[in-house]
């Protein structure tokens, strides 16, 4: 008796924290599409969300990535010059090396994985902030970039059109894939040991260790993973605009981090959701184009993003204490 | 259980390194020195050349050309070549010209972070006795006038060059067709130069402009607008873009929609990487400024200040029209 009741006492609070996790950011969306679809003539379309759908793959890996990274107390501030970077090698690659685009994609992954095991590797050897090692990092990659590519944006031409052209449901490979990606990485932070792992280093990182887990190979692992993500982002942008810039990327660091925070992944560690930070990229990219499809002025458009980040984030706090309260 | 990573100890590396990295600084900054002690004999002219930011394909091809005409014109003065690392970092830049005025060089040629706020410290290096020529991005009339400096602006004309392409745009569209705008980064000189140029174009032939946006000059954000744009306004038929960069990021916007070839994409300053898309057509314009000559033109005419010692006037260089089936591309 006693026993049945603590365990639907327990499925009601997780339906509870389930509704509280994705009912608010569904409904912020909502809203967000309803003020665009009266306020302009086509938003409201088939075609405005296939846009959006195509426009957003390398947004939601990045973010993906950087949510591991947050749900252990970490940082990743070079997402957006690692993106350059490996945007640079594939586009370099393609247009002086003419390699084939195998070869040049896989170069890019591995110069995406180089910046992350870096990344996990120095902050972990010498115990250093990530803060400051991705810090770093931010500047070495957006160098390497220039570098690579003597600061001239490199024309690839169709080299990675089949890339950006396969579609399937009117929805292009990019998309699926980055869908893929967020399903994957939800699932194993949900259900096996090593998102387990994750929470608990970003919760009490001391107390894993002191219950015999080595939390540094984990955490290598999530820096690598975010490089990895980063660098398929990279292989995606380079593929749409049919050319890489030295210059892709900046700034992403920080979109990123903005979506993934809408999400309501905690900056200190411990809390977060690979599908929140999905629906996080969803609300700025719904932003972004409804913006530009209204035609709002540039400092409208700063107004707006930037309140709706700090509006999102002020909601979370509620949501996350609702959702801890006993019902 | 724990895991040693042997090698050097935890403390005498970062000291290790720290060494290095001073030791990398210092040799750098020496290899910077301008003169040795050997050329101070010769009355060969120092230009020093303050630019923007180097990580942009322009002012690094602005850059190299003045290198390349400082080496064939090695007797006839020396180049210090100093750029910021990005193109708002305006307080480095004015760190850098009062640098220069300590060096005591005998010209400044600056492209200016910013049109008001490098106006005094440049004043400063004229008042110091250097002959100062601006270039790239034009000091606001305004400040020039309250500080009553006359330094001489060495350039193309940005709004010239846009109704240029903005008018050979309009030859392939009929008068009333929507066009749309993206604007440069919003307090940039020579993008609102291009935006004005741009509308000038329009506004003669009777487009209706339907929106003029910022794209930051970089491709991905002209992207997204580009597509919301496209989405919002079926009737679109043109985007006039104020760079090449953001031009790209029309094109595949245009392509992911799927009107590629409905409308019709034009930008600014001919960067290698449109060529293709110049020959294939889906890029219909774009203007040529000759950026490996534009810091030329503003130490040559420098080094005519230092001759002549007369009173400076503004200079206009050319800018060049590149049409779709358009010259070979450039090496």
């Amino acid at each position: 008796m006693n026993d049945t009741a603590s365990h639907a006492h327990g499925r009601i609070a997780a339906g509870r924290r389930w509704l509280a996790d994705y009912l608010g950011l569904g409904l912020a969306l909502a809203l967000l599409v309803l003020v665009f679809s009266l306020s302009t003539r086509h938003f409201f379309s088939l075609t405005t969300f296939q846009t959006i759908a195509n426009q957003i793959p390398s947004a939601i890996l990045i973010a993906t990535g950087m949510t591991y990274v947050l749900l252990i107390a970490g940082i990743d501030l070079s997402v957006g010059s690692v993106l350059g970077l490996c945007t640079a090698v594939v586009g370099v690659g393609l247009a002086q090396g003419h390699w084939p685009a195998p070869l040049a994609i896989l170069a890019g992954l591995a110069a995406g994985l180089a910046a992350g095991a870096f990344n996990g590797l120095v902050s972990i050897r010498w115990n250093l902030p990530p803060f400051i090692v991705t810090l770093g990092m931010l500047e070495i990659a957006r160098g390497g970039a220039h570098f690579l590519t003597r600061s001239q944006t490199q024309y690839v031409g169709s080299a990675l059109a089949p890339i950006v052209e396969t579609h399937l449901l009117g929805l292009s490979l990019p998309f699926l894939l980055a869908l893929a990606v967020v399903l994957g990485s939800q699932w194993i932070l949900t259900r096996t040991v090593f998102g387990r792992y994750l929470v608990a280093i970003g919760t009490n990182e001391e107390a894993v260790r002191l219950s015999g887990i080595d939390p540094r190979p984990i955490k290598i692992a999530v820096y690598l993973y975010s490089g990895l993500l980063v660098a398929l982002a990279a292989v995606i942008d380079t593929a749409r605009f049919e050319s890489a810039n030295p210059n892709a990327g900046s700034g992403f660091e920080l979109q990123a981090i903005a979506a993934v925070v809408i999400g309501g992944t905690s900056l200190m560690g411990g809390r977060g959701s690979v599908v929140s930070s999905f629906f996080g990229v969803l609300i700025i990219a719904v932003l972004n184009t409804g913006l530009a499809a209204v035609g709002a002025r540039d400092e409208t458009k700063r107004l707006v993003t930037g309140l709706v980040i700090v509006a999102a984030v002020i909601v979370d706090q509620y949501r996350h204490r609702w959702s801890q309260t006993k019902p | 259980m724990t895991i040693r990573i042997s090698g050097l100890g935890g403390a005498s590396l970062p000291r290790l390194a720290g060494g290095a990295i001073l030791a990398a600084v210092w040799i750098l900054a020496s290899g910077c020195q301008p003169a040795g002690p050997s050329e101070r004999a010769e009355p060969k002219p120092r230009v020093a050349l303050i630019m923007k930011s180097l990580a942009n394909e322009f002012f690094l091809t602005m850059e190299n050309g003045a290198r390349a005409h400082q080496r064939a014109h090695a007797d006839q003065y020396d180049l210090l070549a100093n750029g910021i690392k990005d193109e708002l970092d305006v307080s480095k830049q004015i760190d850098l010209v009062e640098q220069m005025i300590a060096q005591k060089v005998d010209a400044i040629v600056i492209a200016p972070a910013d049109s008001k706020a490098l106006v005094a410290v440049a004043k400063k290096a004229q008042d110091a006795g250097i002959a100062v020529v601006n270039i790239d991005n034009q000091f606001d009339a305004q400040v020039l006038a309250d500080k009553q400096a006359r330094i001489p602006f060495v350039g193309p004309d940005n709004r010239k060059g846009a109704r240029r392409v903005g008018e050979h745009l309009a030859k392939h569209l009929r008068s009333g067709d929507a066009v749309a705008i993206l604007e440069g980064a919003p307090n940039a000189f020579n993008g609102i130069q291009r935006r004005l140029g741009f509308e000038d174009a329009m506004k003669a032939a009777g487009m209706n402009i339907i929106s003029s946006q910022s794209g930051y000059w970089e491709t991905d954000k002209a992207n997204q607008v580009v597509a919301a744009l496209a989405g919002e306004h079926p009737e679109l038929k043109a985007v006039l873009c104020a760079n090449d960069s953001m031009a790209l990021g029309a094109v595949a916007a245009l392509r992911a929609a799927g009107k590629a070839g409905q409308v019709r994409v034009v930008g600014y300053d001919n960067i290698s990487a449109v060529q293709n898309l110049l020959r294939e057509g889906r890029i219909l314009a774009t203007a040529d400024q000759h950026a490996d000559q534009l810091a030329v033109f503003g130490i040559e005419y420098a080094l005519e200040m230092l001759r002549t010692r007369g009173t400076p006037a503004d200079r206009e260089t050319p800018v060049d029209l590149v049409t779709a089936p358009g010259p070979s591309p450039q090496p």
